[in-house]
């Protein structure tokens, strides 16, 4: 018998390597971290459960990254995907955690689905599985099957990577799992998914034409857009991070998106830079998401609670917490001299020699992708002060904020190392951006890209440069004397906790701006003794799901209608069900009897 | 002749079970169809001289005319249930329902195959009929050991294709099949037992409450 392919083979290309550092980079001090997360949350049999699901969650993403054949690939993917699904719903007393799991393994098994056929069709032309008997078969494929094969890819990875609109499943799983599973999976699992754009469509199915580019930068630029709007309006902490996690997908495809538009373009040095931008910013979204995802469950174990709006003054109780957050959202932000600016500013700069080298209306799409980018950094920053000064900044508004302490060092340790490895690339940048420049010329192999690298880099360091020297300044220039005193409070003498600057004002203008698309409604709720008293007034705010309300909830209708209709032929009743048989072989029989 | 006789008998019991509006009649009916049968296979056996045939006779007279009926006799007194069927289809509609069956099994066998020698030929036919008839008394009976029953006229009807057809299945098959029944009707038997205890009755019009 022959088998179809090599299933032991494994890839040690660059490519793996890079994704594999990753992996590690982030899953080694999520596990560290996950000691101290664990104790006295679960109990000892719980513990081994959630260890040994850990080891083969992570075994199973190397694996995905390692093999050389697509079969492999698949049966890893879909091993990720479940042991992903039962750390999930690890907090399976919860209905919620059941809820988001379910979310969850349906959207993933959507996007295998769409992957299995891709995988099929090009098996069809290869009658092998392996990478390289692949790439043989693509390069005869005919450009409308190409096509076909790109669009079921790209619908497969994006929903693993949560590009809108198959983002639905990222703010219910991710909040849902235990924060260091939360991390391992926003840092580095959606990040597979680029792996397997990267490996299937660069290097094996080869880039056909120029729109696949076009529709990767379209989906990422929504997606940025869509999920920092989101974020901005969330309040729950970890579904604010799981939607940042949307947009900085979002960040990462664009960077891959105009790699492919440029190497259709013939501009193969701007290609590579902008898949550079997208590799470095994956590994720094890894680290800082890393990072943020572990201060989050930081904050779940000190308080209880992950609604910022009743945290508040944790600066005070969490100081080292409350400096790895900082990082984090300074990185997230794109500010220098952290990791985040330098990918971005990569990004932007390929954007912008890319509209420099083309002309006509590729000129106007790419410089309004940059205009756009630029936005979604801009609302990156007001999202993180929100979600920084909100939740450390004031006095707590509620007991639980009020009596949270320090965590442990084992929480504390890994925090503190990603917040440095955060440090470390937006610093040793141009080293980094080296190894990286490795990585994306063993995709898509452009000669001589050097040169627009190293002097876009220039312009990072000296930004880093300024920024860091006026930072500097400031701290040592600040003034050294200090006068505690209330807030003036127009005669009032009653201010407290209750009348604190709170998320949902904070985010209230953005909300108005982007009205058209997040559609807010408020409730408001009044308790009156009379009509001069009023004793309690409740105001809710609420932003419209535009996806789920009008996508995704229409389309479970209709399975659900079509599921009802199809009920009816079930009676439940043995007698009817034996009567279907007997009608079958009656019919046959009268069949059989024409001939 | 004889075996016309016997085959004849088959087809007989098996309208008498269709007419039949008791429990007791039921059970008797299935009896005295497997005992036809058994007579059959005893005669083919003793054409052969083989000694597998003659196994599988006292097997099938062990398990089927002995074993099953007793069995379901017992099931049926132990739970009191009454002696009524639950017929759905009134004994004469019944009837017409089975002979129209037969008639168009008649006709099938007679264009699909053409098999040399009368005794095949009615053989396959009957056996048809039987098979269909207790389709008909699972769908058309309420109490659950009626469906047993028809369950079990059905294997009849396909023991009688495999052994005048073919001259009868591998000998293992057969036997497997023996075993097969037997822990069928006394699995289904506690069944009965348990969902009368449950439920107070066996009418399985009324078990329709587990659907989706």
């Amino acid at each position: 018998m022959q088998l179809a392919g090599n299933f032991g083979d494994l890839s040690g290309d660059y490519l793996s390597l890079f994704f594999l550092f990753t992996i590690l980079l982030i899953s080694v001090p999520a596990a560290v971290y996950s000691t101290g997360y664990m104790m006295g949350e679960y109990g000892g049999k719980k513990k081994a459960v959630l260890w040994a699901l850990l080891a083969a969650f992570v075994s199973s993403m190397a694996l995905v990254v390692l093999t050389a054949n697509a079969f492999v690939f698949l049966v890893a993917w879909e091993l990720m995907s479940l042991l992903s699904y039962f750390l999930v719903v690890s907090d399976f007393k919860h209905e919620k955690s059941v809820k988001a799991g379910t979310i969850y393994i349906v959207m993933t098994h959507i996007g295998t689905a769409f992957m299995t056929a891709a995988f099929l069709v090009m098996f069809r032309y290869s009658g092998s599985f392996d990478f390289s008997a692949l790439k043989e078969a693509c390069s005869t494929m005919p450009p409308e099957i190409k096509n076909i094969v790109f669009l079921m890819l790209l619908a497969g990875f994006g929903t693993k990577a949560g590009l809108v609109p198959l983002h639905i499943w990222l703010p219910y799983a991710h909040p849902q799992a235990p924060s260091h599973i939360s991390s391992i999976m926003s840092a580095v699992m959606i990040k597979t998914a680029v792996y397997g754009m990267l490996r299937f469509v660069f290097m094996i199915l080869g880039i056909g034409a120029i729109w696949w580019g076009n529709l990767v930068l379209v989906l990422a630029l929504v997606s940025c857009l869509a999920g920092i709007m989101y974020a901005l309006t969330e309040n729950d902490l970890k579904r604010l991070l799981a939607y940042s996690s949307v947009e900085n997908i979002g960040i990462i495809m664009l960077g891959v998106g105009a790699s492919m538009v440029f190497m259709k373009m013939g501009l193969p040095a701007v290609s590579l830079l902008a898949l550079c931008a997208g590799l470095f910013h994956l590994i720094n979204h890894a680290v800082f998401k890393g990072l943020l995802f572990l201060c989050a469950g930081s904050i779940y174990k000190a308080t209880g609670t992950r609604n910022i709006e009743h945290l508040g003054g944790l600066i005070k109780k969490m100081p080292v917490t409350a400096a790895a957050f900082l990082a984090g959202s300074i990185a997230i932000s794109g500010l220098p001299p952290f990791n985040g600016f330098v990918s971005e500013w990569l990004t932007l700069q390929a954007l912008f020699t890319g509209a420099v080298n083309t002309g006509g209306s590729y000129k106007i799409f790419l410089c309004v992708c940059a205009a756009l980018l630029a936005l979604t950094g801009g609302l990156a920053a007001a999202c993180f002060v929100k979600a920084f000064g909100v939740t450390f900044l004031a006095v707590p508004r509620s007991r639980a904020a009020e009596r949270a302490g320090e965590v442990p060092l084992s929480m504390k340790a890994p925090m503190v190392f990603l917040a440095a490895a955060a440090v470390l690339l937006g610093v040793g940048a141009p080293s980094a951006i080296r190894c990286i420049s490795a990585v994306a010329d063993s995709v898509i192999a452009a000669p001589a890209g050097g040169i627009t690298l190293s002097a876009s880099l220039n312009t990072v360091i000296i930004a880093s440069a300024i920024f860091t020297a006026s930072a500097a300044a400031f701290y040592f220039m600040r003034p050294r004397r200090t006068t505690e005193c209330n807030t003036w409070d127009c005669g009032y003498y009653k201010l407290g906790a209750r009348t604190e600057y709170s998320a949902t004002a904070f985010s209230k203008p953005l909300r108005i701006a982007f009205g058209f698309f997040l559609l807010p409604y408020s409730k408001t709720e009044k308790i009156r003794d009379s009509f001069y008293h009023v004793r309690s007034f409740k105001y809710e705010v609420f932003t419209t799901p535009v996806f789920r309300d009008y996508v995704y909830e229409p389309a479970v209708k209709l399975v659900f209608m079509a599921a009802r209709q199809v009920k009816k032929i079930q009676p439940g009743s043995i007698h009817v069900y034996v009567a279907y048989i007997f009608a079958t072989i009656v019919l046959l029989v009268i069949f059989m009897g024409r001939f | 002749m004889a075996v016309g006789l016997i085959l004849f008998g088959i087809l007989v019991m098996a309208f008498a079970m269709v007419a039949a509006k008791r429990l007791s009649a039921l059970i008797f009916g299935f009896r005295a169809q497997s005992f036809f049968l058994f007579m059959l296979t005893f005669i083919l056996a003793w054409r052969e001289n083989s000694t597998q045939l003659y196994i599988v006779t006292t097997m099938l007279f062990a398990v089927k005319v002995v074993l099953v009926p007793n069995f379901l006799q017992k099931v049926a007194r132990r739970i009191k249930a009454d002696e009524d069927l639950g017929l759905s289809v009134n004994p004469t509609v019944s009837m017409s329902a089975a002979v129209l069956l037969s008639y168009m099994a008649y006709l099938f066998t007679g264009k699909i195959v053409s098999i040399p020698g009368e005794f095949e030929n009615s053989a396959l036919f009957i056996s048809l009929s039987a098979t269909m008839i207790g389709t008909f008394l699972m769908i058309t009976r309420m109490k659950a050991l009626a469906q047993i029953l028809g369950l079990l006229v059905m294997e009849n009807g396909i023991f009688l294709a495999a052994a005048s057809v073919s001259g009868g299945m591998p000998f293992i098959v057969e036997i497997a099949i023996f075993f097969d029944i037997l822990l069928v009707v006394i699995i289904l038997g506690i069944f009965v037992f348990k969902i009368n205890r449950l439920f107070t009755h066996i009418d399985v019009d009324k078990l329709t409450e587990l659907k989706g």
